[in-house]
Formats: C-alpha cells, sequence, structure tokens
C-alpha cells in the first residue's frame, strides 16, 4: 500500500498537484474556468529542452542564444545539443542522432522488471522518458537499433507506473487521506491524473461541507 | 547550355534565391518535384511551385512571376521549343530546364546565358553542330563594306575590281544557298521525332547523391519516375534494363545500410527491394482474376474480348492448378500456399501460351506491417489521381492530391488512387473490347483511326491525355493481334475523343506503330502540324508531348488530309 506524506512530484516538474500555470492562449480564453490542466504538447515542449548527443555533417561555430550556448559544430565529432534542435538537424538531414544511454534494450527491461515487482514508484530512466521515446523513435528511429523493442519496453514501463497511479488515487479517494506522497512521477504521468484528481477532490469536499 | 557540375552550376546557384518551380503534369514530373522539394526543404531555400498543363499555362505562370523572381527551374516541360522566344524574358530571367522531351531545341542547347540545361550529354541526343545551323553574320557585312570601298576606286581599276568581285559574290551567294539547304535538311532530321530521353526523377536523385542528401524516399521516388516511363510507353526495353540497373545500384547502397547492423531495422522503416515481379498491374491490391483481366499484356494474349480468349483463361489457370474460387477473391486473402510459388508457377504456364515477357525487373517499398507497394502499383495510383475527373476539382487540385499520394504519411490518399486506378483499368479494357468488337477502328490509308462517340460509357476519363494516350497503346496491341490484314498491322494509329462538349473540341492522340524493337519515335508532331494548317480549323498544341493537341471537331474532317512524308511512313 502506497503511504501518503507530503506531495513531492519528480524534479524539473513545472508545476505541483495543484493547478498549473495556464499558458499562452489558455488562459486568454478560460481565464472564467479553473485551469487544472496542461495540455500534453505543453509537456513535450518542456521535454524538448533536455539535451541529448548528435554527430554533425557540417561545421558551424559557437552560436550564442539566449537559453545557451551551442556548438562549435564539426563534422563527424558529438556534441550535446537540446532535443528541439537535434530534430530539426535530422528532419534536414544535418546530424546522426546518438540515442540516450538508457535507451537500451537490457537496461529497460531490467527497469520494467523493478517497476513490476516494487509496489512504490521506482527511479525512472529520465523525468520526460516517455516524451524523448516517442521524439527519437518516431524521427530518428534508423538511427536507434531495436527501435520497436524499445517502443513495446518504455510502453511496458508507462503502463505498469500508470496503473500504480490509478489505484493509489482510488485508494486516497476512498480512504480520504489528507496527503500524499508521490516520489519519482515524471510530469507526463502527472499530468494524466491531474484534472481527475483534483475534480473529483472537490466534489468530496463539496459533499462533505453540504452533509454538515 | 548543358550544365556540366549539376551541383557548382545549379544548386549552389539557386542555394540563396527564390525560385518559381514550373512543373508539368506527369508523374515523373511530380517525382522529381517531390526530389527538389525535400533538397530546398533541407537547405531552406524558398520556392514557389506552379503546375503547369500546357503552354499558355506556363506563359501564364511566367508573366505573373517574373517580376519578383529571376530563377526558373522548368520541370518535364520547354526543352523542344525556343523558350526565349516563346516566353519573351528579360535579360537577367534566368531558366533551369530538367525535360525528358527530345529533341531539345536547338536555341535552348546553343543558348549561353539564360538557359541552363539539367540534361546529360551522354544521352543519345545527337545536336547538330554549331557551324551547321548558325552562321556569322559579320562575314556578309565585310564583304559588302569592301565593296563599297572598291567603288570609289578610279574607274580603270574598278572594272577589273568589279569582275573579281562579282565572281565572289556569286561564289558566296551560291555556297550561301547551299548551306541554308543543307541546314534546312539537318533541322527537318533532327526534330522530326519525338521521343524521350532520362526521367527527370532521376536527374535529381543525382544531385541529391552528388550533395549526399539522399533519402530512401528520393530514392523510391526517383524509381517511380523512371516506372511511369516505362508504363506509358515512352522509353525502350533497353534504357529501361540499362537504367534500372542504374537504381539497383542505389538501392543495395542503401540496403546495405541495413542489413549491417546485428540489430535490424524498425519495421516502420522502408525498406526498397529490387523484385523480378509479375507484369500483372495492381495485382496485389486485386483479385488475382481481374489483374489478369485488366492487365494490357494478359488481356491482349489470350484476346479476352472473345469468347475463346474466355476459354482461354479458364485453361490457364486450370493448368496452374489455381482454383477460380482463390483467384477470384481479394489477393491478400489468398491461401499462403498458392501464393509462395506464384510468380514462378505463373512463368512457367505463360510460357506455354505464348506469354514470353510475364515477369518485370521492377522494385518494391515495404513499410509497416501492411504497407507492400510496386512500383507500378504507385505511377498508376498516383496517374489516376492526376487525371481524376471530378467536377469540382480544378487541375491544381488533382495536381496537388496527387503530389500528396507520393508522400508516406498519405496512405489513404494512395489507396484511393488504387481504387480510381482499377476503376480505369476496367473502362480501358472495355472500351477495347467494344472498339474491337464493333469494328470501330477505320483504317484511312497512312494510318489508322478512331473517335469515341459522346455517348460512349467511361468517355470524360478519356478527356485526359494520359489515360487516353494509355487507352490508344492498348488499343492498337489488341488490333494487331485480332486482325488479319497484314498490312494494318503496320501502321500507326490516330486517336480522337471528346473533351469539352458544350465547346465542341476534341482531344487528338496519335502513336507510332506496334512493334518489337520500336524506338518510340513519334512523328504526330509534325504530322498535326501540317494537318492543322491544310485544314485550316482551329487547333491548340497546348501540351508539352507534340504528339497530342487539342483540337475543334472540324479538325477531323480533315483527316483525309492527313498525308505524311514517305520517309516517316517507313518507321
Amino acid at each position: 500500500m502506497v503511504s501518503f506524506v507530503t506531495a513531492r512530484p519528480a524534479p524539473h516538474a513545472a508545476g505541483t498537484i495543484c493547478s498549473a500555470v495556464p499558458v499562452g492562449r489558455k488562459f486568454l480564453n478560460t481565464h472564467t474556468k479553473k485551469q487544472t490542466d496542461m495540455d500534453p504538447s505543453e509537456v513535450e515542449f518542456l521535454a524538448e529542452k533536455e539535451m541529448v548527443k548528435i554527430i554533425p555533417n557540417f561545421s558551424l561555430d559557437k552560436v550564442f542564444l539566449i537559453g545557451g550556448d551551442l556548438g562549435p559544430f564539426n563534422p563527424g565529432l558529438p556534441i550535446d545539443v537540446p532535443v528541439w534542435l537535434a530534430l530539426n538537424l535530422k528532419q534536414r538531414q544535418k546530424c546522426r542522432i546518438i540515442p540516450p544511454e538508457w535507451m537500451d534494450v537490457e537496461k529497460l527491461e531490467e527497469m520494467r522488471d523493478l517497476e513490476r515487482k516494487e509496489d512504490m514508484f521506482t527511479p525512472v530512466p529520465s523525468p520526460y522518458y516517455m516524451e524523448l521515446t516517442k521524439l527519437l523513435l518516431n524521427h530518428a528511429s534508423d538511427n536507434i537499433p531495436k527501435a520497436d523493442e524499445i517502443r513495446t519496453l518504455v510502453k511496458d514501463i508507462w503502463d505498469t507506473r500508470i496503473a500504480k497511479l490509478r489505484l493509489s488515487a482510488d485508494s486516497f479517494i476512498s480512504q480520504q487521506e489528507a496527503y500524499a506522497k508521490l516520489d519519482n512521477l515524471t510530469l507526463m504521468e502527472i499530468n494524466t491524473i491531474r484534472a481527475f484528481l483534483l475534480d473529483t477532490l472537490n466534489c468530496m469536499y463539496k459533499l462533505r461541507s453540504n452533509v454538515q | 547550355m548543358f550544365i556540366a557540375d549539376i551541383r557548382k552550376d545549379f544548386y549552389e546557384v539557386v542555394a540563396n534565391q527564390r525560385v518559381v518551380l514550373l512543373v508539368a503534369p506527369d508523374i515523373d514530373a511530380l517525382c522529381a518535384c517531390k526530389i527538389l522539394q525535400a533538397l530546398f526543404h533541407c537547405d531552406q531555400i524558398q520556392y514557389t511551385l506552379v503546375p503547369v498543363t500546357g503552354w499558355q499555362d506556363l506563359g501564364t505562370a511566367f508573366l505573373e512571376h517574373k517580376e519578383q523572381f529571376r530563377y526558373f527551374v522548368l520541370i518535364n516541360c520547354g526543352a523542344n521549343v525556343d523558350l526565349l522566344e516563346m516566353l519573351q524574358p528579360d535579360d537577367d530571367s534566368i531558366f533551369f530546364i530538367c525535360d525528358t522531351h527530345r529533341p531539345v531545341d536547338v536555341v535552348n542547347v546553343y543558348n549561353d546565358t539564360q538557359i541552363k540545361l539539367l540534361i546529360k550529354q551522354d544521352d543519345d541526343l545527337g545536336v547538330p553542330s554549331y557551324d551547321d545551323i548558325f552562321r556569322d553574320e559579320d562575314e556578309e557585312g565585310e564583304d559588302s563594306g569592301n565593296e563599297s570601298d572598291e567603288g570609289s576606286e578610279p574607274s580603270g581599276k574598278r572594272r577589273r575590281f568589279d569582275e573579281g568581285a562579282v565572281e565572289r559574290r556569286i561564289e558566296r551567294q551560291r555556297a550561301k544557298r547551299e548551306w541554308e539547304a543543307r541546314r534546312r535538311e539537318i533541322l527537318f532530321d533532327y526534330e522530326q521525332y519525338e521521343y524521350h530521353g532520362t526521367s527527370a526523377a532521376m536527374m535529381f536523385f543525382e544531385l541529391a547523391w552528388v550533395l549526399t542528401k539522399d533519402t530512401k524516399d528520393m530514392l523510391w521516388w526517383a524509381i517511380i519516375g523512371l516506372t511511369d516511363q516505362w508504363v506509358h510507353d515512352k522509353i525502350t526495353n533497353m534504357k529501361y534494363v540499362t537504367d534500372i540497373a542504374t537504381m539497383q545500384r542505389h538501392v543495395s547502397r542503401h540496403s546495405h545500410r541495413n542489413e549491417d547492423e546485428e540489430n535490424s531495422l524498425s519495421i516502420d522503416c522502408m525498406r526498397i527491394s529490387f523484385e523480378y515481379d509479375l507484369r500483372l498491374t495492381l495485382y496485389q491490391h486485386w483479385s488475382l482474376y481481374e489483374s489478369i483481366c485488366n492487365s494490357c499484356y494478359t488481356s491482349c494474349s489470350f484476346k479476352l474480348w472473345t469468347l475463346n480468349g474466355q476459354k482461354k483463361l479458364q485453361e490457364f489457370l486450370a493448368d496452374m492448378g489455381l482454383p477460380l474460387k482463390q483467384v477470384r477473391q481479394k489477393f491478400n486473402s489468398m491461401d499462403m500456399s498458392i501464393k509462395e510459388n506464384l510468380r514462378d508457377v505463373i512463368e512457367e504456364s505463360s510460357n506455354k501460351y505464348g506469354m514470353k515477357d510475364i515477369r518485370i525487373q521492377t522494385f518494391g517499398v515495404h513499410f509497416g506491417f501492411k504497407n507492400r507497394f510496386l512500383a507500378s502499383d504507385m505511377v498508376h495510383a498516383t496517374a489516376a489521381l492526376l487525371e481524376s475527373a471530378e467536377k469540382d476539382d480544378s487541375e491544381t487540385d488533382t495536381f496537388i492530391k496527387a503530389l500528396d499520394a507520393l508522400s508516406r504519411s498519405n496512405i489513404d490518399r494512395l489507396h484511393s488512387g488504387i481504387e480510381l486506378a482499377k476503376k480505369k483499368l476496367i473502362a480501358i479494357q472495355q472500351t477495347v473490347a467494344s472498339c474491337i468488337c464493333t469494328n470501330l477502328i477505320l483504317s484511312q490509308g497512312p494510318f489508322l483511326y478512331c473517335y469515341l462517340m459522346e455517348g460512349t460509357p467511361d468517355v470524360k476519363l478519356f478527356s485526359k491525355p494520359m489515360a487516353l494516350t494509355l487507352l490508344c497503346k492498348y488499343l492498337l496491341k489488341a488490333f494487331v493481334l485480332s486482325t488479319r490484314n497484314k498490312r494494318c498491322k503496320l501502321l500507326p494509329l490516330v486517336m480522337a475523343a471528346p473533351k469539352d462538349v458544350e465547346k465542341g473540341t476534341v482531344i487528338v492522340v496519335g502513336i507510332p506503330p506496334e512493334s518489337e524493337t520500336s524506338d518510340k519515335k513519334n512523328f504526330f508532331g509534325r504530322a498535326f502540324e501540317k494537318a492543322a494548317e491544310s485544314t485550316s480549323s482551329r487547333t491548340l498544341h497546348d501540351h508539352f508531348d507534340t504528339s497530342t493537341n487539342n483540337a475543334e471537331n472540324r479538325f477531323l474532317d480533315g483527316k483525309l488530309f492527313l498525308k505524311f512524308p514517305e520517309r516517316e511512313r517507313c518507321e
């Protein structure tokens, strides 16, 4: 049984279990309605800031961007760049993407087995493992060996964790617990349950307060 | 001017410019356009894509864009006319022409500044040499200058000089007349036949290869472009086989990368493979029986429009041991045991029935679990989409739809194209059968002639040039096999179909006679021009293929006046 102590989501999460900061047009359109959800595409956008290794086939001097410096690029030499740049270069056939270390069949199999054994959430390979898998396997599957198996394994890990999350949320609500501790949850997983959980808790509160 | 280094003289020139792409409506041009678009996307070159259906469209598009753009890339149009005279461009417009139409107009070849031809020079062009056609006019000016100088000499000397000068002048004029006669003959020989050269898609794939930006998608498009030339009978068998060998080298280079890793590639990656597959059109997306009935090769060999032919077909199927029930259902649902050796079994049996070439070298693609296509399937599907006779689709819409069908992400569109192609093939076979059975093909002296009346079913399909040309070829093949008249077997065929009922126009197509060793050279371009002159009916030589043109109904009355010079008739 999961024990709920405090709410402490995984690092890099832009939101807590309470409502996230409304972003962009959503804020303008729905300022009368309570914003309790992040769009999955927004989560993917945040995931694209992660770094990944590429091997470029062009050369370019150091580039100074607001978010940080990139480069210099030399053909044939590996370099770390954010995922958004890696995907753009890959689509323009200017680089080869090297899969991250955790995207390996044996390691993922171990993680999946560990996840199935444990009751608690096990540490994740990367705080954005689901988004990175989807992005890299959709655009660069020819650079990643055994891409189909990796996709299946990551989906297995995701399914197990979401099942655990559902179970915990169910017991949280039915047993009317006051607080919950959620280690090692990624933003995407939190996002799937956020709207439902908050609405339910609000309804429960209204029901309880009306009874009195 | 022919371009020597396509990377330096073409790609790097347009690299930082905005270009206009003017694309003709055939599948080879669509594939070439796709390859070029992919290259432009990689390097973020801005371009405007304008589909053009004929010379008028080309002129209009040029006028619209000539203010803003300097560089024009013409795909499968423009090489066989004097482009500068037709378009009257400013001096700084530059045209890059990648066209399979031959012969290339001599002005285009010898213009050094504005016209750049993206054509390989070893492509069997036979261009007359410069001195045979163009002559410096300065010689004349100098001589007449000398004469006027001599005229100011004192009269005594002048008489002597005069005789010499007069003789020289007569000599020069005679030489000039001889030279002009020879020039006319050379040009006539050069321009009388129309034929096709290497596929434009293959040219652009080579560009991509030189830039090392070639992907499997581009390779597949190049293969489709080449197959389009074979399906629509534009190149000889020899050339097709040679080009297939070239493509095979690229295919093995790309597949080599797959097999290198012991970890296999994702199933979603594109795999291209060389196939020695059957010549049955669309058989993997249809039932085997339908495919045999509607493919030109088998239908003509069996003569399926006769009762005898139907019986022979049943014998053929029985000979192979294929139960009728299996053969009539969708190919994918046939028993695995039958599908395994199908190709060899069919080849063996078809040899007995006189079909020696039932198998053809081609390529197939395979991505995902469900999607397998042969190159010819793609060509038929895209052609059907390009020429679909929907009422509310303009020609640009059909062009864009056909272009979309070539991408891997638009499989639905491709499947709808395959369905349209099936309908088109069925319509062609039925029309061929009815034409042969009702003797609609008339022998008009030097050629055969057939006119599709307005009420014929599916006649709307045949108001488009590619579909009509396909019908024409099938019809000629079928006719040659079914007629007993030896002389008729060697005649070319002219076919007309109504194009626009309200305006009363027809579309006319002419194809050379059917022969085993045909070199696919078509002389109808010139013949139609002459016929139009002699009947004074309005014709619109609008299509890029000179063997197709639109005409008034009155043109057909003039068919009696179609005379061909003796030389052409012997082909």
